[in-house]
């Protein structure tokens, strides 16, 4: 039973304002309809401002990412329908600004640029109009995603090219999803509205399998379009789909057609860096993964390991500094570069231990202040050479650990090393405390 | 017009004197001529004030212009003529409003026109019938036909319509004044209701050409606020003229014996262009569709009375049958059907090649010859009650729409019988005007 898959991506470009008006782009946290004017909820007589230039290089940006071929013009349609939060009756929608593009096997059909409507509050009644017109684009696959999983995997490359061209927006809800999902020779089943990319393998995951067991039960199901609810990870059937909506496409008169610049520059990549660090710096695919995980991140190692050993800095940003990251959900800001770099030279010059430099990053990340600064105040400078007189000292103190240890023990040794690590303040070398241990036990 | 232009200017007379005695016409005529839908001599009076003894005067200082009803007025209740829009004030103001503003002019206020525009005789209002101040028992043609009789009545100095296919120069014709529409693009159409988009514009109507070129000369220029405005290559005029033959057929006798003899010492050659035959067609099946997607907006939410049902549909089906007009309806229902994905390639598309065609014929006339020659109604003012077909009324602007399709300038004179309609190119606004002068 083979899975066809098919995706329209839906993600906010990251603009000042409106794409037809000077209205701010703000409407998560503004007051209801405070950023709007008489063009965004579309006054009788108000017309369409000449279009948003920097939406329109972020489309195209975008485009060129996904390897697309780029339209010399960007036409502006008109799709009608009625909705409360369609302030026109109709959606501006271009026709596609870029095509035949390709990403994780999949070719792209389309990218255009759209305006995102309102949002219509279904238990009270009410409209917000702060959204109306936020420029978004519209990224359609071609239905050549094979299951779940490569839907996965081709979204979360998207979402890494995304963070890297910082052309979009990335507060929740800012990218929203309509998957359509069949198994061959059966009905297609169109899930609208997923929230987050990571709804997207909740959502695909239960429909794969649900449109499955249907099948082996011989159910006979009809095309439909189904909501998914986020919190139950399930989805649930919308209406089904007898005859095809006519949205009546026509092209805007108001919007003459907008040359497009094909020449903007898009930085490097994440599937070139992936390739050029791996044959720059023999490092492993994982270290490699983490390191071009963020395009700051990246830089930053770039930058780092021209001036040390470039593979003790892919293993710490491996090791501790991502770690130390992810665990405070935080993105790498560029302004710890020269902290980072304070702090491999110290490690290189035998100033301060690798369990002092995670103490200082720590301090870093926390308490933005300078590594230097962190060392000092936090006593973490020297490299303490004679452990040996601590070593005996911590092994009188915890006879029982010793014992454990000699039993068989693994964890005794450990503990015995977090204790001799304390008392010198993390000072001491970390090996080199574990042979001298081994020897005296 | 240029007398009252002049004695403001040199402080003869005042604002508020100017503005008291169109008030005075206006309490004395206006309600057998309905040219208004909202009067605000509050304001106006309180705006005359405000602007009297200034040091530098603006261009149009203390002049008295009316609005139709569809161009947006801040603070100043905007119908269209339509109960769609009964209570609606607009926030904001046209761009042509404030640039009016800007240079001193007083608005008195909205006058009235064909629901939407829709119609060529300002019958079709949801309020009161216009009567053509010429003569009572006659309309003064539309959609503006508010504006040309307030203009004609006295009631304003100047007044501001919308041509979308002739609704400026057709009330012009009827009323006997003067009608301009300028080319598309060179005047804002911010705050204009929409009709068909790729052929609307605002226009100016006044008693003589002075008012004409002061007025079109404040508002023109190209406007942020409208993707379409952008500024035109200047052109000589070489005032070469011609007379197009399919102008004149079907038209009055008496009309073009007029023109011809207006036109006498021009030395205009007559010349044919063929595809002006599709025009009338492509131009209503253009309007049908671009107005039918332009009024998705009034869905019974937002403006006009609320609708009643039990689903989304229900309700703004209901709420549009009880608050437009018949001629509204028919338009919406045309457009709908024409651009729905069945019928888009054989009527839509079709429509969007013919204008193309019929464009490229005109302009390509219009690199030989400077200005292109014909009447501007192929008849005079017809009764009020007479012409109820819809067929009968689109037929009366045949020789006005080939201009909005080509997006040209032209304005229409009055004659003895009838009126003269000048036709330039886009962008060709002044020279037009210059000649128009001299030929009065």
């Amino acid at each position: 039973m083979k899975t066809i898959i098919g995706l329209e991506i839906h993600v906010q470009l990251k603009t000042e304002s409106k794409l037809f008006c000077n209205c701010k782009t703000d409407y998560l946290t503004a007051k209801t309809n405070e950023n709007t004017c008489v063009v965004c909820v579309a006054h009788p007589g108000s017309k369409p401002y000449f279009i948003n230039e920097k939406a329109v290089k972020n489309a195209v940006i975008i485009a060129k990412a996904l390897n697309c071929e780029i339209s010399d013009e960007i036409i502006m349609q008109r799709k009608h329908y009625f909705y409360p939060d369609l302030p026109n009756g109709f959606q501006r929608t271009s026709k596609p600004l870029g095509f035949k593009g390709e990403l994780e096997g999949v070719t792209i059909r389309e990218v255009h640029i759209e305006e995102d409507p309102g949002r219509y509050d279904l238990k009270t009644g009410k409209t917000d109009y702060n959204r109306c017109g936020v420029p978004l684009i519209e990224i359609v696959t071609e239905p050549e995603i094979k299951s779940f999983e490569h839907a996965k995997k081709f979204l979360e490359e998207l979402q890494l090219i995304l963070s890297y061209l910082e052309v979009s927006r990335e507060e929740p809800g800012s990218s929203r999803v309509d998957a359509n999902i069949s198994i061959e020779g059966h009905s297609r089943i169109e899930v609208k509205n997923i929230n987050s990319f990571k709804g997207v393998y909740t959502a695909l995951e239960y429909e794969e399998k649900r449109q499955k067991k249907l099948i082996e039960q011989g159910v006979n199901y009809v095309q439909e379009t189904r909501h998914f609810d986020e919190e139950k990870g399930v989805t649930i059937s919308m209406r089904k789909k007898e005859t095809l909506e006519d949205y009546r496409y026509s092209p805007d008169p108001d919007v003459p057609p907008i040359k497009v610049d094909k020449k903007i520059s898009i930085p490097e990549l994440p599937k070139q860096k992936r390739e050029r660090f791996e044959k720059q710096f023999n490092l492993t695919k994982e270290e490699v993964e983490v390191i071009i995980s963020e395009r700051k991140l990246a830089e930053a190692f770039e930058e780092i390991s021209k001036k040390c050993d470039y593979k003790r800095l892919a293993n710490f940003f491996k090791g501790v500094l991502k770690k130390q990251l992810n665990y405070r959900n935080l993105k790498y800001d560029e302004k710890m570069t020269p902290e980072l770099l304070w702090i491999e030279k110290a490690i290189e010059e035998k100033k301060i231990t690798e369990k002092s430099a995670e103490t200082i990053l720590i301090g870093v990340i926390d308490k933005k202040k300078k590594a230097e600064e962190i060392a000092v105040e936090e006593n973490l400078i020297g490299i303490e050479t004679n452990v040996d007189d601590i070593i005996d000292k911590i092994l009188k103190e915890n006879k029982k650990a010793v014992e454990d240890y000699k039993k068989g023990e693994v964890k005794a040794l450990n503990y015995l090393i977090g204790k001799i690590m304390k008392e010198t303040n993390g000072k001491a070398e970390k090996m080199k405390v574990m042979e001298s241990l081994k020897n005296k036990i | 017009m240029k007398e009252i232009y002049e004695k403001l200017q040199n402080g003869v007379i005042t604002p508020l004197q100017n503005l008291e005695e169109k008030i005075k016409r206006i309490k004395e005529k206006e309600s057998e001529i309905n040219a208004f839908i909202t009067i605000d001599i509050e304001n106006a009076r309180k705006r005359a004030k405000e602007i009297e003894g200034k040091k530098t005067k603006g261009k149009l200082y203390g002049l008295i212009i009316a609005v139709k009803d569809n161009i947006a007025v801040e603070g100043i209740r905007m119908t269209c003529a339509s109960k769609m829009l009964e209570n609606y004030t607009p926030p904001y103001n046209a761009t042509v409003i404030e640039k009016i503003i800007e240079e001193d002019g007083i608005i008195i206020g909205k006058t009235n026109m064909d629901e939407f525009a829709c119609g060529s005789d300002t019958t079709h209002s949801a309020f009161k019938i216009t009567k053509n101040p010429v003569d009572l028992t006659r309309v003064p043609g539309g959609s503006s036909g508010g504006s040309a009789a307030a203009v004609k009545a006295g009631f304003c100095d100047l007044a501001l319509g919308s041509d979308t296919g002739g609704s400026i120069r057709c009330p012009a014709s009827f009323c006997k004044t003067i009608g301009f529409k300028p080319s598309y693009g060179r005047v804002s159409r911010y705050g204009l209701v929409d009709m068909a988009m790729s052929l609307d514009q605002i226009g100016v109507f006044a008693e003589d050409v002075f008012g004409v070129e002061l007025l079109f000369n404040v508002i023109k220029g190209p406007d942020e606020k409208d993707a379409v405005t952008k500024d035109f290559e200047k052109k000589e005029n070489k005032g070469r003229v011609a007379i197009v033959k399919e102008f004149f057929e079907g038209c009055d006798e008496r009309i073009s014996e007029s023109v011809r003899n207006k036109i006498r010492n021009l030395n205009a050659e007559e010349i044919s262009i063929p595809s002006l035959k599709y025009a009338l067609p492509t131009y209503y099946l253009l309007v049908y569709s671009e107005f039918a997607s332009t009024m998705q907006k009034y869905d019974g939410l937002k403006y006009g009375s609320k609708g009643k049902g039990s689903d989304l549909i229900e309700f703004v089906s209901d709420a549009r049958s009880e608050n437009f007009g018949m001629e509204v309806k028919r338009r919406i229902l045309l457009g709908t059907y024409i651009t729905s994905k069945d019928y888009r390639e054989a009527w839509y598309y079709t429509t969007l090649k013919a204008r193309s065609v019929i464009k490229k014929e005109i302009e390509k006339k219009l690199e030989k010859y400077d200005f292109l020659i014909g009447p501007t109604m192929p008849m005079e003012a017809w009764k009020i009650g007479e012409k109820a077909e819809p067929t009968q009324m689109y037929a009366a602007d045949i020789l006005t729409v080939p201009v909005n399709l080509a997006g040209l300038s032209a304005i229409s004179i009055p004659l003895e019988n009838g009126s003269l309609q000048i036709i330039a190119r886009q962008g060709g606004d002044e020279n037009l005007l210059k000649f128009a002068g001299k030929l009065i």
